[in-house]
């Protein structure tokens, strides 16, 4: 059904381009050729005219002059140079009596009883006479000399009709072609422009039906809208990929992760219930063992959310400018107590006035984090500095330490989840806060990168964007 | 008082009403969204327990038709869903506090009494008195029995906080709210080393320790 109607739609649309670009095409070329056509013919017809008016002039002249000898002279004179096609020429006096006639044997078939009655015009004046049976015309122009002597000259129209039709055969021709061009050029070019909606129609169609979002849309990497059309698309289905692939994944990290705690949660109740104890005390405290389980249950739970959320990019962040000097201050502070206790300093060096675009809330709990492991890890007497600089629109955020550094081996995957390196598995964590460090730097568009030396300390930095205060 | 308690799980409904009723409050229990607006429509309530996912009506639609009728009764969130925009859209349809599920009931107790406090406009004391210690939230100063103790800007926030919920387990989540204004939990230590810090201050001079750690729940000021 689907299929069908993908189809039928392309099809439609494609049939009505052609339609519209066609009816366009043949229109403005019709539109071209007719106007061409009626200048051709009424400039032909002016050229004509004006030959039988100025030799109508010049005749005149030279009857005038010399009587009809002398225009015999001039006819006769043009004929031989063959200046143009033969003219009609007829001269009567006053009475209507035809004194001179130079009519060509084969316009006898003309009907120029026309001719004969002028009327009482001035001037000069046109009459059109046809050729019986034929749509030949003699166009005779006409002028009353001084004498009284009627001067009349005229012209066929013949060649001129004939010139005209062998130009519309042409034009009919090129009509013609120009109906096909537009037929197969629209045919083509909407093919063309089809091909990537086609094309897009296929993948979301092979995705419909199979479910995997492996398709793609081909791009040819053009600027045209349609085939950015069908990057976008391409980006969206990679977008969403990654958002299947990654709740997938984190489903199933979820469920991993959780049956450890778990296992822990049943075996201290199943120990409990069957050391068939009376003490009450040892009740007390395997429920108080089951209460902290399952509080650490519920911190992994939220963490492995926010991770999950991080990574996969629908974590939602409150974006302001946040004073460094600020939140390094405002962390440190948490843990002063805690700090002072274990015999470590924590100095705090950020010069004022660096900010950086960053969710304050998530900010803090990465440094938080770092700040944390950084005590956590550095023997009493040791110190740990939050330091921060600027350079090349960025800000480096550093927890350095000058403890026991982290093992060559263990760097690089101490950004995996649940990994935990020799040294931190005498410490109380989950394992998770690195994974969780990183992911926020990730949505935040940062990067976060770690350097250590075995026995000179570790150093975790956060690049972020500047955000200058305006 | 009269407490209305709407969640539609029959064990964590019964385990609220049985525990606010240990508390000195008067229950009534809806198990679906339209009941519990009805009840809190007709009865005079202190304050109710909303859970957002209800059959019927929702919780959130619950909220804003009790607002939209200008019933002004404190209104404590219970939610499955943890992410900030769900606790903002709670409190933005007029609920007055919020907690997700898990919950401690200590700390939905001390929630919900803090709302209570709120909304019959206590006014803000000048001094707290919990047995032998007292508080002068002016001046500063903290004494048990006479004896003047040192306490740090911090130690001074905890005690404070403490004292007000003097006989009520408080949680570490609750302390970091409440002490450093933080909504997430570091999962450090740091609550731990200020309470002990605090004890050694309150405590250790004195025979009778007031404050008591609760294994697996968090920390209270025991009443003398």
């Amino acid at each position: 059904m689907s299929s069908t109607w993908r189809e039928n739609s392309a099809n439609t649309l494609g049939v009505r381009l052609a339609t519209w670009y066609a009816f366009l095409f043949l229109g403005s070329s019709l539109a071209i050729v007719v106007l061409t056509y009626v200048l051709l013919a009424s400039s032909l017809a002016q050229r004509d005219h004006d030959l039988i008016r100025s030799t109508l002039v010049a005749y005149a002249g030279q009857f005038q002059q010399g009587g009809l000898s002398a225009l015999d002279r001039a006819i006769r004179n043009d004929q031989a140079a063959a200046r143009h096609e033969r003219l009609f020429v007829r001269v009567s006096s006053g009475g209507e009596e035809v004194i001179f006639y130079n009519l060509p044997g084969e316009w006898s078939e003309f009907d120029l009883s026309r001719l004969d009655r002028p009327g009482s015009q001035s001037g000069l004046w046109w009459v059109d006479v046809q050729r019986r049976g034929t749509s030949e015309v003699l166009e005779v122009a006409s002028t009353y000399l001084a004498d009284g002597t009627l001067l009349q000259v005229g012209k066929s129209n013949e060649i001129r009709s004939e010139l005209l039709a062998r130009f519309r055969t042409i034009l009919a021709i090129a009509i013609g072609l120009v109906v096909l061009i537009g037929a197969i050029g629209g045919t083509l070019l909407t093919r063309s422009t089809m091909q990537p909606l086609r094309q897009l129609a296929g993948v979301v169609q092979t995705i419909l039906q199979t479910g995997r979002f492996e398709a793609r849309v081909p791009a040819r990497g053009s600027r045209d809208p349609l085939d950015q059309l069908g990057t976008l698309f391409n980006a969206m289905l990679d977008r969403i990929a990654a958002l299947v692939a990654g709740m997938r994944g984190s489903l199933d990290n979820v469920a991993h992760d959780l049956r450890t705690p778990m296992t822990r949660l049943r075996a201290i109740a199943e120990r409990a219930l069957e050391s068939g104890t009376e003490d009450p005390q040892r009740y007390r405290d395997a429920l108080a063992d089951c209460l902290e389980e399952s509080e650490r249950v519920s911190e992994m739970l939220n963490t492995l959310m926010d991770i999950s959320e991080a990574e996969t990019g629908v974590m939602r962040l409150s974006s302001e400018p946040v004073d460094v000097g600020e939140i390094f201050r405002d962390v440190h502070e948490l843990y002063a107590d805690v700090a002072e206790d274990k015999g470590v300093e924590v100095r705090v060096d950020a010069p004022d006035g660096q900010v950086v675009l960053a969710d304050r809330n998530r900010l803090r709990q990465v440094l938080a984090n770092l700040l944390d492991n950084a005590v956590k890890y550095t023997p009493a007497g040791g110190h740990v500095t939050l330091r921060a600089h600027e350079a090349d629109g960025e800000v480096a955020l550093e927890v350095a330490d000058d403890g026991p550094g982290i093992a060559a081996e263990d760097l690089p995957r101490i950004w995996e989840r649940l990994y935990r390196g020799d040294r931190s598995r005498s410490e109380h964590g989950l394992g998770l806060g690195l994974s969780l460090v990183r992911a926020i730097v990730g949505a935040h568009k940062g990067r976060i990168e770690v350097r250590s030396t075995p026995d000179h300390g570790a150093t975790f930095t956060i690049h972020l964007a500047t955000a200058r205060q305006p | 008082m009269r407490l209305l308690v709407v969640e539609d799980d029959p064990t964590i409904a019964s385990f609220l009403t049985k525990g606010l009723q240990e508390a000195g409050y008067a229950v009534d229990a809806a198990d679906n969204g339209n009941r519990g607006l009805e009840l809190a429509l007709t009865q005079p309530y202190a304050a109710a327990v909303l859970d957002l996912m209800l059959p019927g009506r929702d919780g959130l639609s619950v909220l804003e038709e009790l607002r939209r009728r200008r019933v002004a009764i404190p209104v404590l969130i219970l939610s499955a869903r943890r992410s900030v925009d769900d606790r903002v859209r709670g409190l933005q349809a007029g609920g007055d506090d919020y907690l997700t599920k898990p919950f401690a009931f200590s700390e939905l107790l001390a929630r919900l009494q803090a709302i209570i406090r709120r909304s019959q406009g206590v006014t803000e004391p000048t001094r707290l008195v919990s047995g032998d210690i007292t508080m002068d939230l002016m001046t500063r100063q903290v004494e048990r029995a006479g004896r003047p103790l040192d306490l740090r800007p911090r130690e001074f926030a905890l005690l404070d906080y403490l004292v007000r919920n003097a006989g009520r387990v408080v949680s570490k989540t609750m302390i970091m709210e409440h002490v450093w204004n933080y909504n997430f939990d570091p999962r450090t230590n740091v609550v731990d080393v200020l309470v002990f810090r605090l004890r050694e201050k309150v405590d250790r001079d004195f025979d009778v320790k007031r404050i008591r750690t609760v294994r697996g729940i968090g920390y209270v000021l025991d009443v003398a």
